[in-house]
């Protein structure tokens, strides 16, 4: 792999991460927010493939990836789970709604 | 463990604090005769530390680390402050047996005012620097645990908490000077450090000596912290007197006091510590003339006298100032517990409906009169000799004598306090409800007594006093020495000999007519203050600043209400919406990006 | 048991524990009983932990520490670990006692005591990684376990929210953390904090950005401002012994595994240092201006954890920057009475609370004016709070004097202007602490007692025997603060001589 593809994907895992962030701060959607979430971490994912293949140890930056996965995907099942309870308490899924903790 | 006795002052009062804690609120007389007991024990503890005032007995439990070591050790000057917390605490003790009868949370009065008796036992026999901070803020968190005694009225918790939070903000100078000397020598030991200040830098002995300064002011409710003692009077008056009048307050002048060989070099520091003395001694002297509340009279009156106290150490009489010291707890004793006999009798503290209590209670008015007369520094009282030695230690050794003059000032201003107080409660008609006014209980009673007897009698101590003190502080240089260790030659005796030479002395020196001048002058403008009306209308807007107690509490409530403010401002901050919780995380790592790659790039 | 067995013990136990627990509490519901079983087993796992604790810190060998290999995973077992797990296990034991009674009447009381194992476990791994990776999975077990805790109560609005807004927010937090292993590993080659610190004794650019993600992602959990939003609402919102955990431990953990990672990228020690001193003046300042003005008293609690993080902040980065092992010491004393302190303050609401609020079924917030008078229905409950303020506002002779005092001594220690300045800041900002401390234990001792308290349960011995138990030892280490302070300094030497074999 050369020096511009590294940069390639550089590129790629910075986009994904800001794409993934942008969509937390405006999305209107729980749901949407946790899909945020979700395309973040496949930027992460996409670093550590980088990672190990700029460091020479393809496999071990697979196997990050890997337990990421296994761990995002936890945290999504989580998150999901209290989205599904905030539809039913809230009635909404607008973050706009979730303020009554302030100041 | 040598000599572990030493931990008795301090140990048995806290055990009593237990005890009565322990007990309950659901037995009263339990309650009474336990904190009694305990106090009187402590006082006898006290007591037995006499014999060690002119020699060093020493107490060092290892902690290690930067906690250091647990020093307690005795000499003239912690003895004699120990005895007075102790004595004073037990007589205070036993009068709250009449004033306190019949109140709820008694386990609390009694337990804290015992915790607090150990804590300033513990605050003076200390030698180091890190303990001693520890013993300044119990005493301090007692105080506010009294003022605040009675929680359900605001007016209690706001005074409780304005002293709790000025006194810490002026004992940081006191925490930041033990952390400087630990910083330098690796050591919190005070007689390591006043052997040789000079193991601290000259710029840091300087922070350390104006630290100290700050701290002592606003222990001692000196100018600019005057303000919270005031404040302090809603505690009941058995605190008053033993906490804001007898023994906390002190700490402060104790504290310059025992470091003042340290810092009597420091540029500027003596010249300021007599500032501060004297600001303090004729403003609240002004404050106290105009004044209604009996015990905020004798309130101002108090940081008046520990303005008479912070002037002479920083004059370089620092036997003045302690001997003061002495003379004031008693006196100021006397008048707050009188005081509260006559606030307990008739239930108000308004000093405009008081008056011709003279009849109704003989006893008080007999007490309280020694004690204003020892207050207005009338001969022979002990008031009168320690205020005299102020004064001579301020007009002697070169020092300004613009700042003695407004010192001899504020005695006639005392003068005219007292009487106008004592004229107020004492004398006069008395408005109607007075018949009902009951004279002081025994317990009262047992209380007032001693204190009366000391009123005449403790200048007598005059010789043994300085004697401990010169034997046992060998960094002080104590004024006057030398005329006083001839007439001792003279007289035979060392020690009832001082006594002797140095009344003589102060007979002799012709300051003290021009100060009892003075002090008849302040008398006499008080009693024909009709025939002076157009004299005193010139001073009208004194009188006003003086009620507005010069524009402090203005300040004081700024500062408070700015801060306020901006705690309330601030909460706009936590918005509850996730969008801007997430932005800030973005933020945040752009900003600590930016500062890291400024940070790299120099 | 040798030191290296007692270290695998130490780990597996509570991770073991978890799931047992779930299921003795299952059968017992099944049967139609009531699930107190998970409470006392959980109980008995952690003071087991503890006794093994106890045994490793007696092994001759403790003192080198213990590097262990299990698989692939390189573990690392030193003071700080010795501190991280000691708290955690201490302050677990009392909740843990404390809770039972507490959420008696939830449905979800079954999956409590496991999920408290859960985090216990985590955190003890958490100390114990010399590995980044090992480290965030760690850090992402704790994380997980709490997101459940703190949404505890799924009829409750406030208790959904939080939960939301903490994943969330955790969760980018998260990703920071894992772009910035990401980076170390291109840039140097291994995972190994002791094996990265070694290589460099300067870093390049790519190195730096990275330390900044960790400090961010980090500090998430951390709750540096202003990324501490979060906070308020999570430690508000979860069950009273769990607020106790948050800001016991798990903040504290948070700031442990920043320390860590940091401690790698050594090169920049001074750097990072002079960085967490900032934070460190931001967060007390912030965090006690937000406190004044709260009403709701857990909220109000939240806050000053806020600004205690800050003095943690204020003693670790001078002894960072400066090379201070002082500071550092006094730093992690802080972190332990802190844990103490806030743990007891939690607690003892909680327990007003639960006589209050939770014994009558409802789930409202309580308030400064309800807490009016307490003291004379409930004297210990009132009086350990009073304690647990009193010392987080810096009153000798309670531990949290102490522990601020050894902060103070390392920044006066390093004898530079920055370091002093801050930490007259810390004492001024320890003052003005005192401003909302003081007025609650003034309301608690009120003779006119509120609404509330005159309604109000009595309270079982069960949740007043772990108050007392806390309360006595801050009263003990404020007398004899040199009890702690062989874990201190080895934690202290553990940092600054990190990766030293």
């Amino acid at each position: 792999m050369d020096y511009l593809d590294g940069v390639i994907v550089l590129l790629v895992v910075l986009g994904l991460v800001g794409i993934g962030i942008y969509a937390i701060m405006v999305s209107r959607n729980l749901i949407k927010i946790i899909i945020g979430m979700q395309v973040m971490v496949k930027g992460v994912l996409l670093a550590f493939v980088l990672a190990g293949r700029v460091s020479g140890n393809m496999g071990l930056g697979q196997s990050l990836a890997l337990t990421v996965i296994v761990v995002d995907t936890i945290v999504a099942v989580v998150a999901l789970a209290l989205a599904v309870r905030v539809r039913r308490r809230f009635g909404t899924l607008d973050p706009r709604a979730l303020t009554t903790l302030r100041r | 463990m040598v000599n572990g006795w030493l931990l008795l002052p301090i140990g048995v009062p806290w055990l009593g604090c237990l005890a009565v804690w322990l007990v309950g609120d659901r037995k009263p007389r339990l309650q009474h005769t336990l904190a009694v007991i305990f106090s009187v024990l402590a006082g006898a503890t006290g007591l037995a530390l006499i014999p060690w005032s002119s020699q060093r007995a020493t107490l060092l439990l290892p902690l290690g680390g930067v906690f250091d070591d647990f020093r307690l050790a005795t000499d003239g000057l912690s003895v004699f402050l120990t005895v007075v917390a102790t004595v004073i605490g037990s007589l205070a003790v036993i009068f709250s047996v009449d004033y306190m009868h019949g109140e709820h949370s008694l386990g609390r009065y009694y337990a804290f005012v015992l915790f607090f008796i150990g804590s300033m036992s513990g605050l003076v026999l200390t030698t180091s620097l890190l303990w001693m901070f520890v013993f300044w803020e119990l005493t301090a968190l007692c105080s506010y645990a009294l003022i605040a005694f009675h929680n359900d009225d605001p007016k209690a918790v706001r005074g409780g908490v304005k002293a709790l939070i000025m006194t810490q903000l002026g004992g940081l100078g006191l925490l930041f000077g033990a952390l400087w000397l630990y910083a330098y020598t690796g050591s919190y030991d005070i007689n390591q450090f006043l052997g040789n200040p000079n193991v601290v830098p000259p710029a840091v002995l300087s922070w350390m000596a104006f630290g100290f300064l700050i701290a002592a002011a606003a222990k001692s409710a000196q100018f600019p912290f005057q303000t919270w003692l005031p404040d302090a009077m809603e505690a009941p008056t058995p605190v008053s007197a033993l906490i804001h009048a007898a023994t906390m307050v002190n700490a402060g002048v104790y504290l310059l006091a025992r470091f003042y060989p340290a810092f009597e070099a420091v540029p500027g520091w003596r010249l300021a510590v007599m500032i501060v003395g004297m600001l303090s001694a004729l403003l609240a002297a002004l404050m106290a003339l105009v004044a209604f509340d009996l015990k905020r009279v004798l309130a101002y009156s108090t940081v008046s006298q520990l303005g008479f106290m912070v002037y002479a150490v920083g004059a370089g009489g620092v036997f003045a100032s302690q001997f003061h010291l002495m003379s004031h707890s008693v006196f100021k004793a006397l008048l707050f517990l009188g005081a509260g006999a006559v606030i307990h009798g008739l239930g108000t503290r308004d000093m405009r409906q008081m008056g011709g209590l003279r009849q109704s209670m003989p006893f008080t008015h007999a007490v309280f009169m020694l004690g204003a007369l020892a207050l207005a520094g009338i001969p022979i009282l002990n008031g009168f000799w320690s205020k005299e030695l102020i004064l001579e230690a301020g007009l002697g050794h070169g020092n300004p004598a613009w700042i003695a003059w407004l010192m001899i000032l504020s005695t006639g201003l005392t003068a005219a306090y007292t009487v106008r107080m004592v004229s107020l409660v004492f004398y006069g008609n008395g408005s109607k409800h007075h018949h009902e006014a009951h004279d002081a209980g025994m317990a009262m009673r047992t209380a007032l007594l001693p204190l009366a007897a000391g009123t005449l009698s403790t200048w007598l101590l005059l010789g043994p006093f300085y004697t401990a003190l010169k034997s046992s502080l060998p960094y002080h240089t104590l004024e006057l020495g030398t005329v006083w260790e001839e007439v001792v030659k003279v007289a035979g005796s060392p020690e009832w000999g001082m006594t002797l030479g140095v009344g003589m002395e102060i007979l002799r020196e012709p300051s003290t007519y021009l100060v009892l001048c003075v002090v008849i002058v302040g008398l006499v403008a008080w009693l024909g203050r009709s025939r002076l009306a157009s004299l005193i209308a010139t001073f009208k807007g004194v009188e006003k600043a003086a009620q507005a107690s010069f524009g402090f509490e203005a300040i004081n409530e700024a500062v408070v209400q700015a801060v306020q403010k901006t705690g309330e401002a601030l909460r706009v901050t936590q918005t509850g919406y996730l969008a801007w919780n997430v932005f800030a995380i973005l933020l945040g790592w752009l900003v600590v990006l930016i500062l890291t790659m400024l940070g790299r790039a120099s | 048991m040798d030191a290296n067995m007692a270290v695998i013990g130490l780990l597996a136990l509570p991770l073991v524990g978890a799931p047992l627990t779930y299921l003795a509490d299952r059968l017992v519901l099944r049967r139609g009983g009531k699930p107190r079983l998970g409470q006392w087993i959980t109980l008995v796992i952690l003071l087991l932990s503890l006794y093994i604790l106890a045994i490793f810190w007696r092994s001759e060998t403790r003192r080198e520490g213990v590097w262990l290999l299990v698989g692939s995973i390189s573990l690392h077992w030193d003071g700080l670990s010795v501190l991280l797990a000691f708290t955690t296990l201490l302050l677990g034991s009392v909740v843990t006692l404390f809770s039972g009674t507490y959420l008696a009447g939830e449905k979800a009381h079954d999956k409590y005591f496991p999920l408290l194992l859960l985090m216990i476990g985590a955190i003890i791994g958490l100390g114990a990684s010399n590995d980044l990776f090992n480290l965030w999975l760690w850090f992402e077990l704790m994380a997980v376990s709490t997101y459940l805790l703190v949404a505890f109560y799924p009829q409750e609005k406030g208790s959904l929210e939080a939960g939301v807004k903490y994943l969330v927010q955790s969760a980018v937090g998260s990703v920071l953390i894992l772009l910035a292993i990401a980076l170390t590993y291109t840039f140097a080659g291994t995972l190994q904090l002791d094996g990265i610190r070694a290589r460099f004794s300067d870093l390049s650019a790519p190195l730096w950005v990275a330390g900044c993600l960790f400090i961010i992602g980090f500090g998430v959990k951390a709750a540096l401002v202003p990324l501490h939003t979060w906070l308020p609402d999570a430690h508000a919102q979860a069950p009273s012994g769990i607020s106790a955990m948050l800001s016991g431990v798990v903040i504290e953990a948070g700031l442990v595994a920043m320390l860590r990672a940091l401690t790698a990228l050594g090169a920049a020690e001074t750097h990072w240092g002079i960085l967490l001193m900032g934070f460190g003046a931001l967060n007390m300042l912030f965090g006690n201006l937000m406190a004044l003005r709260q009403h709701q008293i857990k909220r109000l609690l939240a806050f000053s954890s806020v600004a205690q993080v800050g003095y943690m902040l204020a003693g670790i980065g001078v002894g960072l920057a400066y090379q201070q092992p002082i500071a550092l010491a006094g730093g992690m004393f802080h972190l332990f009475t802190h844990a103490l302190m806030k743990g007891l303050a939690f607690l003892a609401v909680g327990a007003l609370l639960y006589a209050l609020v939770i014994s009558h079924h409802q789930h409202t917030p309580l308030t400064v004016e309800d807490v009016c008078g307490a003291a004379q229905r409930y004297p210990l409950a009132s009086l350990t709070l009073a304690i647990a303020l009193l010392g987080l506002g810096g009153l000798p002779p309670l531990a949290g004097f102490m522990s601020k005092w050894q902060i103070l001594v390392g920044g006066f220690s390093a004898q530079t202007n920055a370091s002093v300045a801050l930490m007259i800041f810390a004492g001024l900002n320890s003052v003005l602490s005192l401003g909302y401390y003081a007025p609650i234990v003034n309301r608690l001792y009120r003779h006119q007692a509120s609404e509330a308290v005159l309604k109000g349960n009595p309270l079982p011995l069960v949740m007043i025997l772990p108050l007392l138990i806390v309360a006595l030892g801050i009263l003990v280490l404020g007398f004899v603060p040199s009890l702690m302070n062989p874990i201190n300094d080895w934690a202290a030497s553990s940092i600054l001589g990190f990766g030293i074999r």
